[in-house]
């Protein structure tokens, strides 16, 4: 009979109950969803990487690595697994703008693949492993022919197969590009065998060169002729060169691994953990902004979820009350009542957990499926949806925490005889407030008077409200501000930086005299990227060469730093180095010999951390350092091809990738604005029905009396405007606070400076309002049908 | 002269299947000035016949007027008007407002009614000058009917309704609010309109009207009514 009674009593707080639901399920979605999210990232990520063996240590060495140091690395204790690998942007051939990078690992044990379609891999394969995703955003199948142009020669072959790579999940030219796009590029791998025949060719097309100059005409000259000139072991000494890169599977520590790499070769070799891989460390970077992301604004919904249910309880167990002592009256003992009135928390606990655990899922998939959000940016063949554990615990003890409300709630209500609690719950006594005593008081309108003793009457319901309010404002501040943040970057990236037209890549063994050749007949600034060690960490060495103004360098203010010859420039995440004026000491990869400059100014460098200076500074210093990268107003297609150059890139076409993920960002600004808005109308809408419950029998006195309608929402609303008012002068300041905390939780990869545009908080603070007076309308609505015979009835 | 006029007023409510009249084919006059009870058992149809007197009710049938203006097809804004200006109300629970002072409560109704009188001189009137900044709830019961008298009076209106006025209270305190009631009327000149169960307080009215099953049994003109003192309770 009593669960009968809990489904009608359920029934008639109708809207408490279905507005307890709504939160708890708000609550524990978004924070389902939030934290599903970065798990699902670590558990499908770690199991492609596992399934393609993707590198744990990835060794660089401009001069290349011969076998023999391959048999050295691979020999020391702690690493398990070696291969001499290459991977290298190629433009492919006849058609417009589009590349590829080019893997080959020697030992197909470590940096590998997973075909989705075609032949599986084979050592004597002459063909080519095409990325699917790229195939298909090009129309590529199994059996068509690919041609790349590899340092000035055509390597050419059958598309053998369809893959997926973990090297390349994150399929982008370089770091600067943010988001994959498969229309221009993808990656393919080819075998050693395949590699080694392209560099023979290659030699041949030399040999053939040097045997023109000579002077022996054409027609004799032909491959058996060329192949005279070079042996297989000058075949081998050119691949050792090509072979740019080691990659390893390790638990070794980095430093160790260092060492240890260092007494086999004789020489300091750039070791770079997966952590510093483009593909792994953005992997992870998207894991740890989900669990920042995860551990706020999730949690700031289930802690007002949870907080509601508090207040609303107390309040429906008061109202209850008279049904309590009757209970109790007709001998039902207080473990059957309590029992009775706790299953009421339990109910809409269980019942809030469960949609919130599909809304969870939900939204985890959104953004964590093939045609998701991720889908865009992860290529990887499974997508599943991962729990992370310590959410179980939160399930359960948000039902069991839901429960106790009740049940503290009801035993309250418990306390004393049958007829103690037959008696009805009388509300506080008023007591003057402090404002009381100011003369404004008296001035004041009776309307102002009435709400303020009622704000202060119901102090746990207007701090509810006022919370409410401050959470809303805080979610749609954090989420458009996060957007104006990201396009104040990318604007900064677009106007402030970037000069160029096309940004002109330089293959990692140019010889710097050639490079500077280029530069010059292309025209435009050039800049040396190289790592180096400061005070232990990785940073960039980035060398200058911008009289053009086609790369600036810019302060703080965004403006130009017309760089000095006199010393080094640090990025503004490196401020705590070195003061200006310091000294800094750095030593180069790959090389013992350390340098020691003057910081003379700080830069925002948005990309990289890094320590800039110009070509003069270097040389004076005596850096002996490559081009990396040339930058052009001239487009692409008036840049003539050499070997040189490893690709191009258009600014704009660069810049579009950017807006993909602009895009991403915004589904989820949408997601936070549309749950700020839900979570508001619930949060005041509960309480505006709660205060309208509970002032009923005064709103059918003022209509007795011969106050209208209208007079009596007005002063409904303003109850909740002024509250409003409040929680924006909070939230406001609250939401730039929680943004900017989230901002220096994510700046390990970029430098993003907090931005909020005037319509972020024009919208922010209209659409707070928006709410407020909404539900403001709907309950003063309410008003118009009060019975004022009914409500006058009985004592107070 | 009538201030009130019921004609063939009817209030008749639904309740599941059936038709309930709470009041069936009511009709009488009221002249202004004049000590009116209306008397009966519970259930009998008084409170609803105030409850339509003071406009918090329309009549499924019939005509009210008051003051020459019928009130029984206003609009509920009109209606708002009405009970502004027209009627004070006292109730058995006296329904002040928990939020406001002694004389918040009484000042409050200078809102809505144009010729309202001094809050101040109302609550010196019915004798709780000293209260003025307290809250209801640090009252007495008689003391927080009194104040509900005098906030009734302040909108200054033709007509007092009350609805059981000494209901909640002690005999005594009954007996000091009904004189109260009185004083006040006589001095401000309206009709007071009394609903009660109570056979003593008809004892002092001018026109006792006996109302059972939603009827009109009687209507009795006293010529010479009983003062409070008089009266047995």
């Amino acid at each position: 009979m009593l669960i009968r009674k809990l489904f009608r009593t359920a029934w008639s707080y109708k809207a408490q109950f279905i507005s307890m639901i709504i939160m708890i399920t708000l609550g524990m979605g978004i924070f389902l969803g939030f934290n599903m999210e970065w798990r699902t990232i670590e558990v499908d990520t770690g199991n492609f990487f596992r399934d393609t063996n993707y590198a744990d240590y990835r060794l660089y060495s401009e001069k290349g690595f011969t076998s023999d140091d391959l048999q050295k690395i691979a020999a020391i204790d702690g690493v398990d697994k070696a291969t001499r690998y290459l991977t290298v942007n190629l433009d492919i051939k006849g058609e417009k703008n589009k590349a590829l990078a080019l893997d080959v690992s020697e030992d197909f044990n470590v940096s590998t693949f997973l075909v989705t379609d075609g032949a599986g891999y084979d050592a004597n394969s002459d063909g080519f492993w095409l990325s699917d995703k790229f195939a298909a955003a090009n129309d590529y199948t199994v059996g068509d022919t690919l041609t790349l142009e590899f340092q000035g020669v055509a390597l050419s072959g059958d598309i053998v197969g369809l893959i997926k790579s973990g090297e390349h999940m994150i399929c982008v030219a370089d770091k600067n590009q943010l988001m994959p796009d498969y229309n221009t590029f993808g990656f393919a791998y080819i075998t050693p065998k395949k590699l080694k025949s392209a560099v023979e060719a290659k030699m041949k097309d030399t040999a053939a060169e040097e045997l023109k100059k000579t002077g022996i005409p054409d027609e004799f000259i032909d491959d058996s002729l060329s192949k005279l000139l070079f042996t297989d072991k000058d075949i081998d000494k050119v691949l050792d060169q090509v072979y740019a890169q080691i990659n390893l599977i390790s638990d070794m520590e980095k430093g160790a691994l260092e060492d240890a790499v260092k007494e086999r070769l004789g020489r300091t070799i750039m070791v770079t953990p997966k952590d510093d891989h483009v593909v792994y460390q953005e992997a992870m970077g998207e894991a740890e902004e989900g669990k920042t992301m995860g551990s706020v604004l999730p949690v700031l919904f289930l802690a007002i979820a949870i907080l509601t249910m508090v207040t609303t309880m107390h309040r429906i167990a008061t109202k209850e009350k008279l049904q309590i002592g009757t209970l109790k009256a007709l001998g039902f003992k207080n473990r059957r009542i309590l029992r009775h009135y706790t299953s009421y928390g339990l109910f809409i606990g269980l019942v809030g957990t469960g949609i919130g655990a599909l809304l969870g899922l939900g939204i985890c998939k959104l953004v964590m499926s093939k045609n998701g959000m991720m889908g865009t940016y992860f290529d990887m063949p499974d997508w599943s949806a991962a729990v992370p554990t310590f959410c179980y615990p939160v399930m359960a003890g948000t039902v069991i925490l839901l429960t106790l409300i009740s049940f503290l709630s009801v035993r309250q209500q418990l306390k004393g005889t049958a007829a103690d609690a037959l008696r009805p719950y009388s509300p506080k006594k008023m007591r003057k407030m402090l404002l009381e005593r100011f003369p404004f008081w008296d001035k004041m309108k009776f309307g102002t008077k009435w709400n303020l003793r009622d704000l202060s009457r119901h102090k746990s319901r207007s701090a509810m409200t006022l919370f409410g309010i401050v959470g809303c404002m805080i979610l749609m501040v954090g989420g458009l501000g996060m957007r104006d943040t990201m396009a104040g970057f990318l604007d900064l990236l677009d106007s402030d930086i970037s000069n160029y037209t096309t940004k002109v890549n330089l293959v990692d063994n140019a010889e710097k005299k050639d490079a500077l050749k280029l530069a010059d007949e292309i025209g435009g600034d050039w800049e040396s990227l190289s790592g180096i060690s400061l005070d232990g960490d990785t940073v960039s060495l980035d060398v200058i060469h911008n009289p053009n103004n086609m790369l600036n360098v810019i302060d703080e203010d965004k403006k130009r730093i017309e760089l000095s010859d006199e010393g080094v420039y640090l990025c503004l995440r490196l401020k705590d180095k070195a003061k200006i004026g310091d000294t800094i000491t750095f030593s180069r990869y790959g090389s013992s010999d350390t340098y020691t400059a003057k910081v003379i100014g700080y830069n925002r460098a948005i990309m990289t951390e890094s320590v800039t200076m110009t070509d003069t500074f270097a040389d004076k210093l005596g850096i002996d350092y490559t081009l990396t990268a040339i930058y052009t107003d001239k487009s692409a297609d008036e840049i003539s091809s050499s070997e040189l150059i490893a690709g191009k890139q258009d600014k704009a076409q660069l810049m579009e990738t950017f807006n993909s993920f602009v895009q991403i960002m915004d589904s989820m600004v949408v997601i936070l604005v549309v749950a700020a808005v839900i979570l508001g109308i619930v949060v005041l809408y509960n309480l505006g029905i709660m205060s309208y419950v509970e002032r009923s029998r005064e709103l059918a006195t003022l209509k007795v009396l011969g106050f209208r309608n209208r007079s009596i929402g007005r002063l409904l609303i303003s109850q909740n405007i002024w509250l409003t008012v409040i929680g924006v002068i909070i939230g406001l300041p609250a939401g730039v606070g929680v943004l900017q905390w989230l901002l220096a939780a994510l700046a390990g990869e970029y430098e993003m400076k907090l931005m909020l545009g005037g319509l972020t908080y024009a919208v922010s603070i209209l659409l707070t309002f928006g709410v407020s007076l909404l539900v403001g309308l709907m309950v003063a609505r309410k008003n118009k049908k009060i019975d004022m015979v009914e409500a006058l009835k009985g004592a107070e | 002269m009538a201030i009130v006029q019921f004609e063939n007023v009817t209030k008749a409510y639904i309740s599941g299947d059936h038709e309930l009249k709470a009041l069936n084919d009511v009709s009488f006059t009221l002249d202004e000035g004049k000590f009116v009870v209306i008397l009966g058992p519970s259930g009998a149809g008084k409170s609803t016949l105030l409850n339509m007197l003071g406009g918090l009710d329309s009549p499924s049938e019939g005509t009210i007027t008051v003051g020459g203006r019928d009130i029984s097809t206003l609009s509920d804004n009109e209606l708002a008007d009405y009970r502004a200006a027209t009627v004070g109300f006292v109730f058995q629970f006296y329904n002040l407002i928990p939020t406001l002072t002694v004389y918040e409560n009484v000042e409050l109704v200078s809102e809505i009614s144009k010729d309202a009188l001094d809050a101040k001189q109302m609550v010196a009137e019915v004798g709780l000058s000293d209260h003025l900044h307290n809250f209801p709830s640090e009252l007495s019961g008689g003391e927080q009917q009194r104040i509900s008298i005098a906030r009734a009076l302040a909108k200054n209106p033709k007509i007092l309704l009350c609805d059981e006025p000494t209901g909640a209270l002690d005999s005594e305190t009954g007996v000091m609010v009904l004189k109260l009631l009185l004083r006040m009327a006589q001095n401000y000149g309206k009709t007071i309109v009394i609903v009660t169960h109570n056979q003593s307080i008809a004892k002092m009215a001018d026109v006792v009207i006996r109302v059972k099953n939603g009827k009109i049994r009687s209507i009795e003109e006293q010529a010479d009514p009983m003062s409070a003192d008089e009266v047995e309770w």
